[in-house]
């Protein structure tokens, strides 16, 4: 499932110098305002944008001859009930860059309009409840509520930033939590500067335009002309979240600028983001991505300790691994380049995802291991740009290693990883592997694992109505990494072992052993004494027994009755449950669930189960799976479909009846 | 709300000392490793009060981090502020032998504004220092000093900081000057208060060793009731601007009244009158209060800004006037300004507010036991209690918030203790009343009312402000069942001071009732069915429940021709201390009804209690799944 991009083709038409970008006036609200009470297109929104414009242009400093981005920014917003009163607390950031410089904002105007005795009644910002919250080194937010918000106020604000940085240009997003009824955004970019401009989502401009603009921009003393790009979207619904749903940002209509090139008057022409060699020679070659891969010096004297009992490449890969992951804790920060340097980082013992795992791969060279580092964008951060390359596009960077025709994807950063399984939020399209000697290629992100439960039972039910017997529970991929960081939590088996004891009040847990708990590339192993009470007695003529209490599915996930997104499971899934349960003699099966056997279309999925009742014994044996990661829109229905057969089928009892 | 305290809890600080205190982790007496994932070695607070305006903080901590779980105890998060500054941080990280690793201090630390998710801005910051070692045990030394300019608030000091975190040694001093007036007060504290007379002060001071580490536990009292710590509130304070005295609760409510709320409330001459107008003909003072909460509701909307001062004191009534807008305090003093204006007398309440109820202390008055501010209404015959900060609370309704517990009247002769009105478990009800049919396919129609009463009258408030996707998906997870839609979904409210929301659904569930060869399977309890509790090996606090329910649902099934009932109709009875639960299933004709009652009292236990508490849950939760079972004719 790929997210469309489309590339907006940045027009170059020579015409007549188009009029200069027509803002809407302030401070006018005028009868159409006033009469909205609904709009067609969310007939139930709390708060509608009336109008939005945005226009950007790049600028030069004169003090300092450096570009900058001019961005101005106008809204009116109309308040429609009370729920709507939080859409006039407004948060702005401004970004400050590591060269001292900072996004200035200026010309804020803000003023709540309300309609009172015939008359649209002015109640102006007051510029002392203009809050800069310093949040942290890169970040400032100014923020500001209106003032006299009432049911029907319209709120208009504008201001205008000096961002300094124009690599993003703006990024126009047209999709937000309330619908909006017009929104326009003009850029002026002048002809020196070539950026990418790309669209997401699934709606569609309502008009799209490319004029020249004259003269838009002097430098040294030379007149240059802009494409002026005007881009208008009309009744835009808002955008809601789904559950299952990667990135909301691969999904929200908006327009994103990167800046491709820039054409100096001198004639040098400085290629910021052209091709994919471009990208390789300028990664490889940079101190905290290539510079980082390159350095195999830092492990020279460590390899010969850690690789002391690896005879074969696969070994040595699984203990170079194991040694990153003990060595460097994850300081919670994302990056494809490395923050400190790996060096650095192993001797602080504490690194970002680009120290990690760019010290994975220097250390797997430095073995002479055939290794390559993955850039990737997790699922938070959405889906990577595939047209051209979007350098911004990756945050994070793994490591892939090679070994008799086999590739590993690998992650330092949880240390209750397998080998060769990438933490979810990885598992995200696909990632671009960097390799110092070749040309990067594109490679498939998919979980190497199926997350895999497989439960098997031993028991019997007795005549005081207990079942006593055994489980047994292998647990692979994902669930044995998610046990895995369950019993790392509780500080000790027994202690886990405890709590979910305390979790099952009807269930008690008379000994337990847990197996592979270290030995993260073999299945986690569960073994359970249990005893669990079923009846509080057993002298009923007839008694009706469930027998799907292990893995008992009673909720659907899927129960809503459209889907717009596709649904993403990051991993394909199989449960298994055998069950062996002896009976008290002499009772006859009545009635017993159907036997099952469905499945998804084109192999998405299944669900078996089968009971056989002999020798006073219930034979059990079910499988689920979901085969697939990802589910388009129009397979949620089957999803739902599929869970719901499933939740009737264990609702049905075995019953069975002491014979006379 | 009002604003979060700094420093509610002291973070120790430890001292790299002298060489004997190598912190090797193995000297640690097995004991306080028992269920602790971290262990305070040293710790040593020390509280030097100069001057009302000029109170060192020093702390000193030396941790010893057992496990991975535990790195969180070995963080260091300050909260700071103008009037509240770090003048030194530093640290050491020691490994499993007590050799040294590395060394910080402040430039280590990460600076970040501090600004609650309630608040559109506060002038709080929080510096954070996150060590990163790979062997564990290790041990984390830091010591700091922060320098307040103020005395109103002095830290708690508790033996016992966190859970799963076992101590040492930890003490605690405080130093004033000879003539210095403090009131104090320790909390389960075993000794004695230790005072002694150093060259120039004097030094109260505290100690506790080899205090085991603690688990929280379901249904317990909050963890003030049980753990260990020391209150102090100088009698002479200094507060930004502000300085004064206070001995008792009496005294520190005139203060507010006088210093931080009465030259707060003067409304413009246009307002008054507007007021005036507003209740122009409206004789019983009750009914006019009521106008004005309307009026009020409508104009104001709540939005915190804290800033110095501004924690404690409101923007003044004609800020909230012209700008429509303000936190708890700048509302109530509002609201209490438009009543002066009617002549209605009315006083300004502080309360902690939250679920878990917590009221001040009666026996000691300080400024650190709220969180919130409501208006207190005493009419003649009755007291009426407001909320302000909602657009939509019923005049006279608290709800779960600030129910039940100790308030502080601020007024002009002092303040004075209150209690709020008490939401007992048989007004906390919800009663459910739904008529189903079952058609031959096993598919359900039809519809239900639920009435919700007392703590749950706001239950729906999510449901009613969502839009109707929303309103879907939120019902769906809350009646999360299989195949279930809403064909109708209507909410009405009644909005008095004992106030009811009903939820009318018009619903269908497609195959509820699945069907074998021979027979059909209805659960009974669709749409109510109670949550598990946990149990708890070695149970050690009391058992609290904090708030009791009722439950009354009746459900009517119509049956289809070819069912045929072959269950036995259940009728269950238990009655116990905790409260009791009733079901009755009977058959008439086609016409199944299931009677489901479960009435959950507010109540203190011992902790041996709990098992008893979590079988009768348990045993609910069982006869919830029951099924009614037919042979298919």
């Amino acid at each position: 499932m790929k997210t469309p991009f489309l590339v907006l083709l940045i027009y170059t038409v020579f015409g007549l110098p188009a009029a200069f970008a027509q803002d809407f006036d302030f401070g006018k609200p005028n009868g159409d305002d006033l009469n909205l009470k609904k709009t067609a297109i969310d007939s139930n929104a709390n708060a509608v944008v009336i109008r939005e414009f945005g226009t950007a242009s790049i600028q030069i400093d004169d003090n300092d001859g450096h570009s900058y981005v001019d961005y101005k920014y106008h809204v009116k917003i109309k308040i429609l009930n009370k729920l709507g009163f939080n859409q006039s607390n407004i948060e702005i950031p401004l970004w400050v860059y590591n060269n001292d410089k900072e996004d200035e904002m200026t010309d804020l105007t803000a003023a709540t309009f309300n309609f009172i005795n015939g008359q649209f009644v002015r109640t102006d910002l007051d510029k002392k409840q203009v809050f800069t919250d310093n949040r942290s080194k890169y970040l400032k937010i100014k923020k500001f509520t209106l003032p006299n918000i009432k049911e029907g106020s319209i709120i208009e604000f504008t201001y205008r930033i000096n961002r300094r940085n124009i690599f993003n240009f703006v990024t126009w997003e047209y999709q937000s939590a309330i619908p909006k009824l017009y929104s326009e955004f003009i850029g002026f970019i002048p002809a020196i500067y070539n950026f990418n401009a790309s669209i997401r989502g699934y709606l569609k401009l309502s008009s799209q335009k490319g004029d020249i603009s004259k003269d838009c921009l002097r430098i040294q003393g030379q007149n240059i002309d802009c494409s002026k790009m005007t881009y208008i979207m009309k009744d835009i619904p808002p955008f809601i979240e789904e559950s299952y749903m990667t990135a909301a940002s691969n999904f929200k209509s908006a327009i994103y600028f990167e800046l491709s090139d820039v054409q100096h008057l001198n004639g040098y022409k400085n290629n910021i983001t052209k091709t994919w060699k471009d990208v390789d020679y300028e990664l490889t070659g940079d101190k905290s991505f290539g510079g980082q891969m390159k350095r195999k010096d830092v492990f020279k004297d460590l390899l010969p300790v850690v690789l002391k009992n690896s005879n074969d490449d696969l070994n040595k890969a699984k203990a170079i691994y194991a040694y990153i992951k003990k060595s460097i804790v994850w300081n919670g920060y994302r990056g494809k380049y490395s923050e400190n340097s790996i060096k650095k980082a192993l001797d602080t013992h504490s690194g970002n995802i680009g120290d990690i795992n760019l010290a994975l791969v220097a250390a797997l060279s430095a073995a002479n291991l055939d290794a390559e580092a993955v850039m990737l964008s997790t699922r938070e951060n959405g889906i990577v740009n595939n047209l051209y390359p979007v350098i911004s596009d990756f945050d994070y960077v793994v490591a892939k290693v090679n070994i008799a025709g086999q590739s590993y994807l690998l992650d330092a950063s949880d240390p209750l990883l397998p080998f060769g399984l990438l933490p979810m939020r990885c598992i995200n399209d696909r990632g671009r592997v960097v390799n110092l000697k070749k040309e990067s290629y594109w490679y498939d992100l998919k979980a190497s694992q199926k997350d895999i439960s497989r439960y098997t039972f031993d028991g019997a039910l007795a005549e005081d109505g207990k079942i006593k017997g055994k489980l047994i529970t292998y647990s692979n991929g994902y669930s044995a990494l998610n046990k895995r960081n369950k019993i790392l939590k509780a500080s000790s088996i027994d202690q886990y072992v405890e709590k979910l004891d305390e979790q099952m009040p009807e269930i008690s847990i008379l000994k337990h052993k847990i197996s592979n708990l270290d030995s993260l590339d073999l299945p986690l192993i569960e073994d359970y004494d249990i005893e669990m009470k079923v009846f509080d007695r057993m002298n009923a003529q007839q008694f009706y027994f469930n027998p799907f209490f292990i893995d008992h599915t009673t909720k659907n996930p899927f129960n809503l009755s459209e889907r717009n997104y596709p649904v993403d499971l990051a991993a394909a899934n199989e449960k298994r449950v055998n069950i062996l349960l002896r009976l008290p003699s002499g009772y006859t099966l009545n009635d017993q669930p159907k036997d099952m056997n469905i499945a998804l279309p084109d192999g998405g999925g299944k669900y078996l189960s089968q009971i056989s009742f002999m020798n006073d014994t219930i034979n059990f044996s079910q499988v689920f799976q979901l085969n697939k990661a990802i589910y388009t829109p129009e397979e949620y229905l089957s999803l739902k479909e599929f869970f719901s057969r499933i939740i009737q089928q264990q609702k049905t009892d075995l019953i069975l009846k002491k014979a006379k | 709300m009002f604003r979060r305290f700094l420093f509610l809890l002291l973070i120790p600080i430890v001292i790299p000392a002298a060489a004997q205190n190598t912190y090797k982790a193995d000297d640690i007496p097995s004991a306080l490793k028992n269920r602790s994932n971290a262990v305070i070695r040293d710790m040593e607070t020390v509280v030097d009060m100069r001057a009302p305006d000029n109170v060192s903080i020093k702390v000193r901590q030396a941790v010893t981090v057992l496990n991975k779980n535990g790195d969180s105890r070995a963080e260091l998060v300050l909260f700071y502020n103008k009037n509240n500054s770090i003048k030194s941080i530093k640290g050491i990280i020691y490994d499993t032998q007590g050799k040294p690793i590395s060394k910080f201090n402040q430039s280590n630390f990460t600076d970040e504004s501090a600004i609650s998710d309630f608040s559109l801005f506060e002038d709080d910051r929080v510096k954070h220092f996150k060590p990163a070692v790979t062997e564990y045990p290790y041990t984390i030394v830091y010591e700091y000093e922060l320098k307040n300019k103020q005395n109103l608030i002095i830290p708690d000091w508790y033996a016992s900081p966190s859970p799963d975190v076992s101590v040492e040694k930890n003490s605690y001093r405080f130093l004033c000057l000879p003539g210095d007036k403090l009131h104090i007060k320790t909390y389960n504290y075993p000794g004695e208060t230790k005072e002694t007379k150093e060259e120039k002060l004097l030094s109260y001071s505290w100690e506790m060793t080899n205090i085991p580490s603690f688990q929280t536990e379901p249904y317990a009292p909050s963890p003030e009731n049980y753990l260990t710590r020391v209150k102090i509130a100088p009698e002479k304070f200094s507060y930004y601007a502000f300085s004064g005295n206070y001995n008792n609760w009496n005294d520190l409510g005139k203060w507010i009244y006088t210093d931080l709320l009465s030259k707060r409330q003067n409304l413009t001459p246009e307002t008054v009158q507007m007021v005036k107008s507003l209740v122009d003909g409206v004789n019983d003072p009750k009914e006019k209060a009521k106008k004005i909460y309307a009026y009020m509701q409508e104009k104001t909307r709540y939005v915190s800004v804290q800033i110095g001062i501004g924690g404690f004191q409101p923007i003044s009534a004609t800020e909230v006037d012209r700008m429509g807008y303000g936190d708890c305090k700048g509302l109530v003093n509002y609201m209490q300004s438009l009543l002066k204006a009617a002549d209605i007398y009315s006083e300004y309440c502080i309360v902690y507010a939250g679920n878990q109820k917590r009221g001040l202390d009666p026996d000691f008055a300080s400024m650190n036991q709220a969180n919130h501010i409501i208006l207190c209404v005493p009419f003649e015959r009755d007291t009426t209690w407001l909320e302000c900060t909602s657009q939509t609370v019923p005049f006279g309704f608290l709800g779960d918030f600030t129910d039940d517990r100790t308030v502080l009247a601020c007024t002009e002769r002092g303040g004075k203790l209150l209690h709020t009105p008490v939401l007992p478990a048989t007004e906390n009800k919800t009663i459910r009343m739904a008529s189903l049919n079952i058609d031959n396919e096993g598919n359900i129609k039809g519809n239900m009312l639920t009435r919700f009463e007392g703590a749950e009258y706001d239950n729906c408030e999510g449901l009613i402000s969502d839009s109707p996707e929303e309103r879907v998906k939120s019902l769906k997870s809350k009646y999360d069942l299989d195949n279930i839609e809403f064909e109708k979904i209507t909410f009405n409210q009644i909005k008095t001071s004992k106030p009811a929301t009903t939820e009318c659904l018009d619903l269908s569930i497609k195959s509820y009732v699945p069907q074998t060869q021979s027979r059909a399977y209805l659960v009974l309890n669709a749409f109510n069915k109670v949550k598990n509790i946990n149990e708890v090996t070695n149970r050690i606090r009391p058992v609290v429940i904090n708030r009791g329910f009722t439950e009354l649902d009746t459900i009517q099934y119509t049956l289809p021709e070819n069912f045929k009932i072959e269950s036995e109709m259940e009728n269950i009875q238990i009655k116990n201390d905790f409260g009791s639960f009733v079901v009755k299933t009977t058959l008439t004709g086609k016409l199944l009804t299931y009677i489901r009652y479960f009435l959950l009292k507010e109540g203190n236990y011992p902790p041996e209690r709990y098992k008893d508490l979590v079988d009768f849950i348990s045993r609910v939760r069982r006869y919830d799944q029951s099924k009614a079972i037919f042979r298919l004719n």
